[in-house]
């Protein structure tokens, strides 16, 4: 399923297929939906899908009495302000009469009260109510770290070629031994950022975190350049130079560096710190510059502190994740190079394609401890890398405001499952 | 009688004249604190280090005197025959001097450069009279700077002053900075948490290792090993220059100071996303995060429909704080943590001794750490740099300082500045007082105090909740002023003091602010009274009230300050207080506003004195050891300092007071130690024993005090072959007895008596006297001398940390003390141990 993709194909994709497991991480600022649609024996126009349905090792286990699991994971997101537009997606495409129910579109369904759905985030307290009395489901409510720790496990051990490196702009993908993942330091950053030493599935505990993450980019982003949303600003970050408001090294010293304590003239050595003697007001810089600005600030400060804590419990591998990285080749750049200089390269930054999903992965996977154990892909072997890169690249999908709900949603898929 | 002018009067030798023809406030004179230019001060000064940073520019110079009083013709005599260590007592290599703080904006560069060159500060103050002429400037002069700017600027100084930068380190000066402050100056460091300033003593042998973070317009994070010995291990980008730099895009603010004073009044909540805004008001217990613990900074401006223009500027500027101190707080103790370190001391400008700044640093470091680490900060905090630059320069004499020889004083500006930038001082009387007539109207809107909002009455712990905001609505209201170092070489730490470490010579401990109140009510009541004499002692004229209102108006502002803010020039205790008044006093050149009351007090106990020792000649020994010790107490009631003794030193002649007052003081006393010291003196069992060698006497009043009370006693120990030596303050304070009075005193009274006589003599005492028996008459031999010394300080307390060199020299052989009076005995060294036996009475 491609980005481009068009409603009546979605739906085309859709008819006849069997949606089930419904998972939400409601954030701060993001909603993020997982749910699995089940392929059944309709003909799929989709040659990749049929490729993949057919190439994919199927699941068999015998206590669940599911003989055959074949199915795509889809991906999708909407800003916590909208949850409205996220409620009417869930209606729409039924998906919170998943479960094992079978249903075939434009049937009219029966809503059962009592249907539960697994959720995790904040939001999953907050607008428990709101979906009870819009949707009459209630959440089943999973611990938070819980989930993006099960979640980052799972894409670690059964997606190939889901983690990489990013230094210099190249991306490099790093296969990971399932037998030495642990333990990692997982860095998720969201609207804030908690930072989570992995010790095992399940064994786990947060040691840090920041408040300055990805609300505090897009938050200061919107006050500073008026950005209508996050991905614009984002995109304007790449054009932007923050040289004309960041107070270099080489500005203090006059163009020279600062070379004994090993401080480069392009170093930074105070953020915004040209904005206070200039007398320029906030008119006079570029929107551009501003983002790149904020951009490095709060990468590099992420990046910091995250090998802070590595370094404080021995930990080499460093993952990131969080909608705040979406697939930024800047964003990832700056985490990188902060890793990489502040522990003179003995640490290195991972970032996960999933980035974003974690959390509603992780309570997805929660399905499975209830009815669908053993849906763990043991033996789930990636034989699409081609699809699985353009998948990947959907990622970046942007969050526009507007109101096509079906052009929102679609986020990539994972075969394998 | 007036002073002549204020150019001969400087008996403390810490004042240096100023030259204050042209004198002129720079910009605008409503300014809070306005620069003034004198330019053609020639004050002595030497030794101008700069450290140019980002966004100030921070200057710190010394200004060496001459010792004045050595004009003083019959001080030096008294000194001369006084018959100790007159030998190196002047010997001195360093001079004292005062050690200057100063700052300006970076941008403000210009009056940076007029300021040096209006005080010649880039001359180093040599032959600096001849630089006010058209004489070129002088290719060779250097002046030691750090910071970004020492680079940047280097051309612009050479230009405009004719003088080279020498650029020193700026890590090295940090440290070297830090290094100096903590151990140089008690006081220096304090912790802030929760709105709650607590000063730490720190121990200069166990200092290291620490790790210093500077927070300029950048941040550095430096592991301090020893002097010279350290590494920066880490910083930020995050600093000074990002919360100043955001805050003017955001809120328009036109400085520094006006940003941080809109946090004082914000509201962080609606702005930033807190762990209750995501989780619909419930606390993530599982992982240790409340409900009002910030989740992300500026989150919430992500989903509103609000623009810039409807955030409040308060709310945006306390956002950006917590958002910047917490994250500062937090690297800091995570690399702390690396190292091992348990002390982190934050200083630079960011922090301007910014309450809620201290405390977001503070709860940051304290969560992290689960109280293993703990956030201290420093006074000095923004001249740290300057400071370390101005130690480079090997010239300044400054090696082997000593905290004993450094007084803090805090002039009559200081309320109205406090951690501003400003100028020094000023300097003339004129100046003073009409600066101070002006900012009375500013003053009182500015000193005001603030109704005080009662603590940890808001609910929520934490950092989450700004407890030290809303207390006070100044903005510099928890700012920490910075006085003037005085360094005074003579100075010494009193050798009989049983432990220097742990003396502490305050009693009272002002930081507990029902007594903070009962002080302040009592110097408050006593204010007009003191103003009243202090304008009579200077002939009541037009020019000594102008001077008395300003006084009242200085120090009532000190008073003001103080309240809010106790801690605002160091660790407060009484005697600070005291001293403070004294100070202020002087500065407005009231410098003995008791002269003539103690003139009039002392002739009239000199004309009863022989009465009374008649009478005590008369008692058998034991008798008369406890008549003359209740004699001490009862004659120092006369006491101007006690509002109580006022009224009734009116009712009747001294003698009878004294008299009247003895017998009411029957034992036993509140405190009680008479029989142990009576055996002491006169023995038991018929053992005598052997007489102390050398007794120190502090005395306290004039008047029937010294005369009535300590001078008998005197008698009596020289009586039994000790030698006295009376020890009295150097200044007047109060109407304290001074050691320039004192021998005057001795003097009337041993025409009456042979054994003062004969000892005042052998002390050298009797000027007069002295002439005639130098013809070979040895007869003054057969006594123990009578003697008198200064004690160094100006204050009815006494810091025994810090006393003359003639004071130390003469303690060395002392083997009894005896403290009398409430300043002394009671107010101070009340708790005080000593190597020797000792009488606080």
């Amino acid at each position: 399923m491609d980005l481009q993709d068009d409603v009546s194909n979605q739906q085309n994709s859709e008819r006849g297929s069997q949606i089930s497991h419904l998972a939400l991480d409601i954030g701060g600022s993001l909603v993020k939906l997982v749910y699995f649609s089940r392929n059944n024996d309709s003909r799929r126009d989709d040659d990749n899908e049929q490729r993949s349905r057919n190439e994919c090792l199927g699941v068999s286990d015998s206590d669940t009495c599911q003989p055959f699991l074949d199915g795509r994971l889809h991906f999708a997101k909407f800003e916590t302000s909208k949850i409205n537009d996220c409620l009417e997606f869930i209606c729409s495409k039924k998906l919170h009469l998943g479960g094992t129910l079978l249903f075939i579109p434009w049937t009219v369904i029966v809503r059962y009260p009592n249907t539960c759905l697994q959720a995790t985030g904040g939001g999953a307290y907050k607008f428990a109510d709101l979906f009870k009395e819009k949707l009459g489901i209630c959440f089943d409510k999973e611990d938070e770290m819980d989930c993006l720790v099960t979640g980052a496990n799972f894409l670690l051990k059964v997606v190939h070629q889901e983690a990489f490196t990013y230094l210099d702009g190249q991306k490099e993908f790093v296969q990971i031994d399932h037998n030495d993942l642990y333990p990692y330091l997982l860095v998720n950053i969201g609207s804030g950022v908690s930072m989570i030493k992995v010790d095992g599935d399940g064994k786990f505990e947060r040691v840090s975190g920041t408040n300055l993450g990805g609300g505090t980019f897009w938050g200061l982003g919107r006050l500073l350049t008026k950005c209508k949303n996050f991905d614009e600003l984002l995109e304007l970050s790449h054009q932007g130079n923050n040289r004309v408001i960041d107070m270099l090294v080489g500005d203090i010293y006059g163009g020279t560096e600062y070379a004994k304590i090993g401080l480069s003239a392009t170093t930074i050595a105070s953020s915004f710190g040209k904005a206070i003697s200039d007398n320029k007001e906030l008119e006079d810089y570029k929107a551009e510059d501003i983002s790149r600005s904020l951009l490095r600030m709060i990468s590099n400060n992420i990046g910091q502190i995250s090998y802070l804590n590595a370094l404080r419990f021995g930990l080499k591998r460093i993952i990131f994740a969080g909608f705040f990285i979406r697939g930024q080749a800047y964003t990832m750049d700056t985490i990188s190079v902060a890793v990489h200089y502040w522990s003179n390269g003995e640490a290195k930054a991972m970032f996960l394609r999933h980035e974003g999903f974690l959390g509603a992965l992780g309570a997805f996977r929660s399905y499975e401890k209830q009815s669908l154990d053993g849906l763990m892909v043991h033996k789930t072997v990636q034989k699409n890398p081609s699809s699985i890169s353009s998948a990947g690249d959907k990622s970046c999908c942007s969050l526009n405001s507007d109101s096509k709900n079906e052009n929102e949603h679609s986020g990539c898929s994972v075969y394998g499952m | 009688m007036a002073p002549p002018a204020s150019n001969s009067i400087h008996r403390s030798g810490s004042r240096p004249q100023l030259d204050l023809s042209k004198a002129a406030i720079q910009g605008n004179s409503e300014e809070r604190d306005p620069t003034i230019l004198l330019p053609n001060q020639s004050d002595d000064i030497s030794h101008l280090a700069l450290d140019i940073g980002g966004s100030l520019i921070k200057l710190v110079y010394f200004s060496r005197h001459e010792d004045r009083s050595s004009d003083d013709k019959r001080k030096k005599t008294v000194k001369e025959r006084l018959g100790i260590s007159n030998g190196n007592r002047r010997s001195y290599p360093i001079l004292g001097g005062r050690l200057h703080f100063v700052k300006f904006e970076t941008s403000k560069l210009n009056e940076c450069l007029d300021f040096i060159s209006s005080k010649q500060l880039h001359r180093g103050g040599i032959d600096s009279h001849r630089w006010n002429s058209e004489a070129p400037a002088n290719e060779n002069a250097v002046i030691k700077a750090t910071g970004g700017g020492a680079f940047k600027f280097a051309d612009i100084f050479k230009e405009r002053l004719g003088v080279s930068i020498d650029k020193e380190d700026e890590m090295d000066c940090l440290v070297a900075g830090a290094n100096f402050l903590l151990k140089a100056i008690r006081h220096e460091a304090f912790t802030h948490m929760e709105g709650h300033k607590e000063f730490v003593q720190i121990d200069p042998n166990d200092l290291f290792p620490y790790l210093l973070v500077n927070i300029g317009s950048g941040v550095s994070m430096i592991k301090v090993d020893g002097e010279g010995k350290f590494q920066r291990v880490s910083g930020t980008n995050v600093g000074g220059g990002t919360y100043w730099g955001l805050g003017r895009l955001l809120t328009k603010c036109k400085s520094f100071d006006e940003l941080l004073e809109l946090s004082q009044r914000g509201d962080n909540r609606t702005i930033d996303m807190l762990v209750g805004d995501i989780y619909g008001g419930m606390d993530y217990s599982k992982i240790g995060l409340s409900a009002s613990t910030i989740a992300s900074s500026f989150g919430k401006a992500i989903s509103d429909k609000k623009e810039l223009e409807d955030y409040r500027p308060e709310d945006i500027s306390l956002s950006l704080l917590r958002m910047i101190s917490y994250n500062i707080g937090q690297i800091s103790y995570l690399n702390a943590l690396r190292f091992g370190l348990k002390r982190i001391f934050f200083g630079g400008f960011f922090i301007r001794g910014h309450a809620y700044t201290m405390d977001t640093i503070s709860f940051a470091v304290q969560f992290w750490s689960q109280g293993e680490a703990q956030a201290m900060f420093l006074r000095h905090e923004g001249f740290l740099g300057a400071l370390g630059a101005f130690m480079s320069n090997e010239k300044h004499g400054l090696d082997d300082l000593m905290v004993h020889q450094l007084v803090e004083r805090f002039p009559m500006g200081a309320p109205y500045t406090g951690g501003k930038i400003h100028g020094p001082p000023l300097g003339d009387l004129n100046e003073k007082i009409s600066w101070m007539e002006k900012f009375v109207l500013k003053g009182t809107e500015i000193t005001a105090p603030v109704p005080m909002a009662p603590h940890g009455t808001t609910g929520l712990g934490g950092f989450e909740v700004p407890s030290s905001k809303g207390c006070t609505l100044r903005s510099d209201a928890s700012a920490l002023n910075v006085g003037v170092l005085h360094l005074v070489p003579t100075l010494e730490v009193f050798p009989l003091l049983a432990d220097p470490k742990m003396y502490e010579p305050n009693t009272i401990d002002l930081s507990d602010h029902s007594e903070l109140e009962y002080w302040f009510t009592v110097l408050s009541e006593h204010l007009p009274d003191l103003v009243d004499k202090a304008v009579a002692s200077e002939g009541g004229t037009d020019d000594a009230k102008r001077r008395g209102d300003a006084f009242a108006r200085a120090f009532s502002a000190h008073l003001a300050r103080l309240m809010e803010e106790p801690a605002a020039y160091g660790k407060l205790g009484l005697a600070n207080l005291l001293e403070l008044r004294e100070e202020c006093l002087r500065e407005f050149q009231f410098h003995d506003a008791y002269r003539s009351i103690k003139q009039r007090e002392n002739e009239a106990s000199l004309a009863v004195l022989p009465d009374l020792l008649m009478e005590l000649d008369r008692m058998d020994e034991e008798a008369r050891l406890l008549t003359l010790i209740e004699g001490v107490l009862a004659a120092n009631i006369f006491d101007w300092g006690s509002r109580a003794c006022v009224d009734l030193y009116h009712k009747g002649t001294i003698i009878e007071i004294y008299r009247m007052s003895r017998d009411k003081m029957q034992r036993p006393w509140r405190v009680d130690d008479f029989d142990l010291f009576k055996e002491r003196m006169l023995g038991s069992k018929g053992k005598k024993p052997r007489p102390h060698k050398r007794a120190l006497l502090f005395v306290d009043n004039s008047g029937a005090d010294v005369i009535l009370g300590m001078l008998p006693l005197a008698r009596e120990l020289l009586r039994r072959g000790t030698e006295v030596v009376l020890v009295a303050n150097s200044l007047p304070a109060l109407n304290d007895v001074t050691a320039m009075e004192l021998p005057d005193i001795v003097a009337e009274a041993a025409k009456h008596c042979d054994i003062l006589r004969r000892a005042a003599e052998a002390g050298g005492l009797l000027v007069d006297a002295m002439n005639n028996t130098l013809d070979g008459s040895k007869e003054n031999s057969s006594s123990v001398p009578l003697m008198v010394v200064e004690n160094g300080c100006g204050s009815p307390c006494i810091d025994l940390r810090q006393v003359s060199s003639e004071l130390a020299a003469a303690a060395k052989d002392a083997d009894l003390i005896i403290l009398e009076g409430m300043g002394r005995a009671l107010h101070t060294n009340f708790n005080a141990r000593f190597k020797c036996d000792a009488l606080k009475i």
